[in-house]
């Protein structure tokens, strides 16, 4: 129902005090968090944009100052004609989709063992811990070792037992296997926290209340964990992703890339572009390209978690 | 709040975080990244400074040399300190690791003024500091500069023409060699003697000695797989063929290496590779290489001869006194090919002229007979001629300086552009799938010729038309 106003109830007009005043009240929030955006911004968008701008460059050192050229779209034309570049995604997949299935089962079934363990759990995850813990050039190393044909510790073990050691990472079909066992060992235990910390947060009044209803274990973990978990599993996969797209370190000591080209990767070829070959502008074209790649994944990862979200 | 709020605030946040990106955007524009041409160089020939007869020399400024970290190192070292008591003049010694020494270089030579006054200069990537102007052409700093010819220039790794983009003869003087890596054959002695077989001359005696004493225990020959371009193209210098090869009449250059020598020589790598060499013949680098031979179990090979000391060491080798050298076989007698390796010091463009003088006069001292032969008998590897035939009388080194010697007439160099990096990753790529079979020797070589083609004709030579 409308009433009519009378003039004593018409407010006048706020004074230019009084609106500056209720202007800083409603962006007060801005005003706090605008350093801080502003100085990401210039941490992560001006290094971002310098990458997009070599890639379309040729960048070179002369008398010690940078001589830019553009060249538009020239690193896409080199990008598809280099014979490299599709073994080397090629290799990459095939690492990232094993070594990201393989780590999430293997992650997935210890930490729900050690989550139903009542003893020794800080025992456990101190242990598992420790391969996260080792620099990425030390483990590199020391798989080196152990993988070396002539006087490895694995070949050396399995003479004990009178059978021949393999040619590890001189043998194509072998050398990429060997180099996603390295990062089985050396990453399970980051995907093992993650779902561990996730398995260890939810609530467990649906288990007994499933229990009581008569539910068996196995339905339990599919009807009632497993859902519950799917958001940690989702980030833990997409982490995981991001990091196995960008190997490096495992690949540059174990076999730089061999033998032939089984184990070349993107990152590396970026490396060896980059600094072997100092071809600034097509290393980034590159980098950039990878980046894409990733995104790709996150953004199928972040519908992939909204989709599942109970 | 809380959904309304954070909506307001994504859609206030908005045109600030555009007006943001755009900041950058333009900050980028203007960094300092935006010179589109090079300076105009300004370190203008210097006069060598005569030398008085009534005053006392006056010590220099101190220098400070990027040096890398590798075995030679204390024979470097030695040579340093003899320099520092014998002058006075200071010098400081910045020891990096190889995988650090072309980004420390690439720093120093960005900067506006270079931390160090004497760069280590590798085989593989001194070309590009030649190329761009990063180090100072020697006659700069001394006019009268001459390098004496005892000192071995590893064919013309010295020198840039930046005419032809290449180390050639009629080259402008950059570098001086600091060490002499060249490839030797190593062969175990004991083993030869015992199957009454003399040192090899060709790639069949070295077959035939492979066939001989390989066993169970014994590989008869093993090849360098990591890399693999630097040992395979003295195969197939000594076969008479190259990678690329330079028409100094037309200034046009060839791809040869997809030519029936380079196929010969790869067909004989392989075969001596695979047929002879440990199980892991594709997974050997320089390293495994040595311990291979100081451990006994390998015949012969083919490596840098600054690998030799490794040999006599107590410390690491079970063979002291068994392995013999000689200059790598060839193709038929007296073809043979070794590949030089070395180092070169150069002087960075961006100094004062007075550091300038100082790193030549530490160079120009260092390749004196006197101190080659003090730098060889602190066990490194020296650069001249005289000294290498001096030394091969010596009793402890003379077993592989005398091959030293006898290899000066049969160094070949790698290919030597600006573009030489990216021509490397092609041969590497290459000879390790032929090695592995991942594809045909002939596939190898037709795939590779065609990249290097590409390689050369984008970056705007002369190029030959590519032989089928």
């Amino acid at each position: 129902m409308n009433t009519p106003l009378n003039s004593s109830s018409v407010s006048r007009p706020p004074g230019l005090i009084s609106r500056l005043g209720n202007f800083i009240d409603r962006t007060f929030q801005y005003w706090t968090i605008a350093p801080l955006v502003i100085t990401l911004l210039l941490l992560m968008a001006y290094p971002s944009l310098q990458l997009l701008r070599m890639s379309v460059s040729e960048v070179d050192i002369v008398k010690g100052h940078a001589v830019w050229e553009f060249v538009g779209l020239k690193h896409l034309e080199t990008a598809l004609q280099d014979p490299v570049v599709p073994v080397a995604l090629r290799n990459t997949l095939v690492f990232v989709i094993a070594v990201v299935i393989i780590e999430t089962l293997l992650a997935l079934t210890i930490s729900i063992l050690v989550s139903r363990s009542h003893h020794l759990v800080g025992l456990y995850r101190t242990v598992l811990l420790i391969p996260l813990l080792v620099p990425p050039i030390a483990i590199g190393t020391m798989w080196r070792l152990m993988y070396d044909y002539n006087y490895g510790f694995i070949n050396q073990a399995l003479a004990v037992f009178g059978i021949p050691g393999p040619t590890w990472t001189a043998d194509p079909k072998l050398a990429m296997p060997s180099i996603i066992l390295v990062d089985l060992w050396h990453w399970t235990s980051f995907m093992f926290l993650i779902i561990l910390a996730g398995l260890e947060s939810l609530p467990q009044e649906l288990n007994e209340a499933a229990r009581v209803d008569g539910a068996t274990e196995s339905q339990i973990f599919r009807y009632i964990t497993l859902p519950l978990l799917r958001p940690t599993l989702v980030t833990a996969v997409m982490l995981r992703t991001i990091f196995a797209f960008k190997v490096f370190d495992e690949i540059f000591l174990l076999t730089g890339g061999g033998p032939g080209t089984a184990t070349e990767v993107i990152s590396l070829y970026i490396y060896d572009v980059f600094s072997g070959q100092f071809r600034l502008g097509y290393a980034s074209f590159l980098a950039l390209g990878l980046a894409v790649i990733i995104s790709v994944f996150v953004i199928f990862y972040r519908r992939l978690g909204r989709r599942t979200q109970i | 709040m809380n959904l309304h709020f954070v909506k307001k605030t994504q859609r206030s946040l908005f045109p600030i975080l555009s007006l943001l990106i755009a900041f950058s955007f333009l900050l980028a524009a203007c960094g300092p990244g935006t010179t589109t041409e090079a300076p105009a160089p300004t370190a203008a020939p210097t006069e060598a400074t005569a030398p008085t007869t009534t005053e006392a020399p006056k010590p220099l400024p101190p220098i400070t040399i990027l040096i890398n970290e590798s075995p030679w190192l204390a024979g470097f070292e030695a040579l340093v300190n003899k320099y520092v008591e014998e002058t006075g003049n200071q010098v400081t010694l910045n020891r990096t690791p190889f995988n650090g020494m072309l980004e420390k270089s690439r720093n120093a030579v960005q900067a506006s003024e270079s931390e160090f006054d004497i760069l280590t200069l590798n085989e593989q990537w001194y070309m590009q500091f030649y190329a761009d102007g990063l180090v100072t052409p020697i006659k700069d700093i001394d006019p009268n500069f001459q390098l004496d010819p005892q000192v071995i220039e590893y064919e013309w790794a010295t020198r840039w023409d930046p005419e032809l983009g290449y180390s050639s003869q009629d080259g402008e003087l950059y570098g001086v060699p600091i060490n002499g890596n060249i490839m030797l054959y190593f062969y175990r002695k004991d083993l030869f003697d015992a199957q009454g077989l003399a040192a090899p001359q060709t790639w069949a005696d070295v077959e035939a000695a492979a066939q001989k004493l390989k066993s169970a225990d014994m590989a008869g020959y093993v090849v360098r797989a990591n890399p693999p371009n630097w040992e395979f193209q003295a195969f197939l210098a000594s076969y008479g063929g190259s990678v690329i090869k330079l028409d100094e009449q037309t200034g046009e250059w060839e791809v040869t290496f997809n030519s029936p020598e380079a196929l010969e020589a790869l067909n004989t790598w392989l075969k001596l590779g695979r047929e002879y060499g440990p199980a892991n013949y594709a997974d050997n680098g320089q390293a495994e290489m040595i311990a291979l031979m100081a451990s006994g179990k390998v015949a012969q090979m083919v490596l840098v001869g600054a690998s030799a000391p490794d040999f006599d060491n107590p410390e690491k080798s079970t063979v002291i006194g068994k392995v013999a050298a000689v200059p790598v076989p060839g193709s038929a007698p007296g073809m043979n090919a070794t590949m030089s390796g070395i180092w070169v010091m150069g002087i960075p463009h961006n100094l004062p002229d007075e550091r300038k003088q100082a790193a030549l006069a530490f160079l120009n001292w260092a390749l004196s007979k006197e101190a080659q032969l003090f730098y060889a008998q602190s066990g490194a590897i020296p650069v001249r001629q005289d000294v290498y035939e001096e030394m091969a009388d010596d009793p402890k080194v003379g077993w592989w300086m005398k091959a030293m010697a006898d290899s000066t007439p049969f160094i070949h160099a790698q290919p030597r552009l600006a573009e030489t990096p990216q021509i490397i990753e092609v041969l590497d790529r290459r000879l390790k799938q032929a090695l592995i079979s991942e594809v045909t020797p002939e596939q190898a070589l037709s795939e590779g010729a065609r990249e290097i083609h590409k390689i050369l004709t984008d970056a705007g030579y002369k190029v030959k038309p590519l032989a089928e």
